[in-house]
């Protein structure tokens, strides 16, 4: 197994890293006025950099073994873990469930008309066609589903008679 | 200074150590690389495998009968000993994703467990909802579904009461229904992992509240919420899954039990269930925004539901790091039900590791067995 004593201050110096990102993040999110930065990557880049340092410094302290393999996995946990707990802090913040609500609302407004039109048309082609569509079988099917649903009341309406009926000969 | 380091360790493993590099590595040393290189082979033998024959893995394998059908959904009993009383109907959650979850393979099956136990156990499968369902909603389900299925696992026991079992979103329809219908008798409630207080359910609580999240026009735009929509919702909710799950299977690619438990966990993993337009309406408009349940403002068909009327004993089992039903808001059942005889454990693991799984099989499946058989 990896030598954890050796790896967990890394990992601790990792972890500190991606939580600032967070804050950083969450910061920007929130931040509406602010423009977005000029350069995307230059965000990112101070994250990978010393990711990459941490890497590096990994490989030169770790004699070459098969426990460097165990060593790499428990580093890529923590790492997906760390970025986990990131992106979670961004996610449960009041900006971005209103950028989430946003988007879908816009991407609704957008869909419902499109729906509509698209149905309508292809329905118009079916019955060009004489072919039954979407919404005809639908249609049927939720008649077989009333159908069986007022058979099931039937049935709960016998049995509850046959069993006061039951009740009756025995007293 | 990284830099320069980093290409001498890239040069230790370009020449290895025996070239006049460094000292001979010892045996032990020697023993492990060859074991690791095995475990390679191995890793590129299941994964060729995988990807050239990939076999369906059997799931849901304990004997069961059909004891009765409502539309899509089915009552099921299995095969067991029977040595308790009390018939155990268990109600798992409506869409999103299949049950055979609970039985997924012999051996690692909650259903398995619960039958060598003796237990007469009954499951209650919603079925997979098409477009002719949209107008089933959670009342329905409550008023209509459960106490027809409560019905049938009383005739075909023969018993006079049961005992409900609730995972995940079952809980609060069992809940719901229990409170709405306190003239069934239930001998015992068990809730597993089902959010009863939605102030206190997280991540989702918060992405569908009512200032960023319109039920209604979502409901009426889509209809019935697909399948793959459930699954982004998910996904969202944890993104680095799918990589940590990947990086797994990757490191236990040469263990053939993992890769089989794998396989049988992916394909439930990836078969999602769509939403009844009408039953996501009432569940995210009643449950997520208004806390209706909690708050003792449902109703269902008219009849009242106060979770204050529950009187039976109560067990809830929340998961530590579950996050789609949070411990606290699971929980919360015990504080508003006047049982006298209320229990709750918080077991290590998430929401489905809870249930399926190593981890439920030596920490959650006794417990529940456990607390149920004296009670039964």
């Amino acid at each position: 197994m990896a030598d954890a004593a050796t790896t967990n201050p890394l990992f601790e110096m990792w972890r500190r890293q991606f939580e600032e990102s967070a804050a950083a993040w969450a910061r920007m999110v929130t931040q509406t006025q602010t423009p977005p930065p000029t350069d995307p990557t230059a965000f990112w880049r101070p994250v990978l950099n010393q990711g990459l340092e941490q890497w590096a410094r990994l490989f030169a302290q770790t004699p070459v073994t098969p426990d460097l393999a165990a060593q790499w996995k428990q580093f890529l946990d923590q790492w997906i873990e760390a970025w986990s707990r990131a992106l979670g802090q961004v996610m449960n913040t009041d900006a971005y469930a209103g950028m989430m609500g946003r988007y879908l609302d816009q991407w609704l407004v957008a869909a419902a008309p499109m729906k509509k039109s698209a149905e309508q048309q292809i329905e118009q082609a079916l019955a060009t066609l004489n072919v039954a569509s979407r919404t005809q079988l639908t249609a049927v099917a939720k008649q077989i589903v009333e159908l069986e649903e007022r058979l099931e009341r039937m049935e709960d309406t016998l049995g509850a008679i046959l069993k006061r009926l039951d009740g009756k000969e025995r007293t | 200074m990284g830099q320069e380091r980093f290409a001498d360790v890239v040069e230790r493993f370009t020449h290895g150590y025996g070239n006049g590099h460094g000292p001979d590595p010892s045996p032990e040393v020697v023993r492990r690389w060859q074991e690791e290189l095995e475990r390679h082979l191995r890793r590129m033998q299941n994964l060729h495998a995988m990807v050239a024959s990939p076999t369906e893995p059997k799931v849901g394998q304990t004997p069961r009968v059909e004891i009765y059908k409502s539309n899509k959904s089915r009552l099921y009993r299995y095969q067991s000993k029977r040595t308790h009383r009390t018939p155990l109907l268990f109600v798992p959650n409506l869409g999103i994703s299949r049950p055979y979850i609970f039985d997924l393979m012999p051996g690692g099956s909650f259903v398995e467990h619960m039958t060598r136990e003796g237990f007469d156990f009954y499951l209650l499968d919603w079925g997979v909802f098409g477009p002719e369902d949209n107008d089933l909603s959670f009342e329905r389900c409550v008023t209509n579904i459960l106490p027809r299925m409560t019905q049938k696992v009383l005739e075909s026991s023969g018993a006079e009461d049961l005992s409900v079992l609730g995972y995940c979103m079952g809980a609060p329809l069992s809940v719901s229904f229990i409170a709405s219908h306190p003239e069934v008798p239930v001998k015992n409630l068990i809730n597993m992992a089902g959010p009863i207080d939605f102030s206190k359910i997280g991540l989702f609580g918060l992405w569908l509240d009512k200032k960023y999240f319109n039920v209604d026009r979502f409901v009426d735009t889509v209809g019935a919420v697909p399948a793959d929509m459930v699954k982004a919702g998910f996904k969202l909710l944890k993104p680095t899954m799918d990589l940590s799950t990947n990086l797994n299977l990757w490191w236990n690619l040469w263990n053939d039990k993992y890769v089989e438990g794998f396989n049988a966990l992916n394909k439930w993993a990836n078969e999602y269930v769509a939403f009844p337009g009408e039953f996501f309406r009432q569940w995210v408009g009643d449950f997520y925004q208004d806390n209706k349940l909690f708050r003792g403002a449902a109703v269902f068909g008219g009849r009242p539901a106060r979770l204050g009327s529950i009187s039976c004993p109560v067990f809830v089992v929340g998961a530590h790091e579950d996050y789609i039903a949070p411990p606290a808001c699971v929980r919360a059942l015990l504080d508003v039900v006047s049982s006298r005889d209320k229990e709750y454990v918080e077991l290590p693991g998430g929401h489905i590791s809870l249930i399926a799984g190593r981890g439920a099989s030596l920490h959650c499946w006794p417990k529940v067995s456990g607390w149920l058989a004296s009670r039964s």
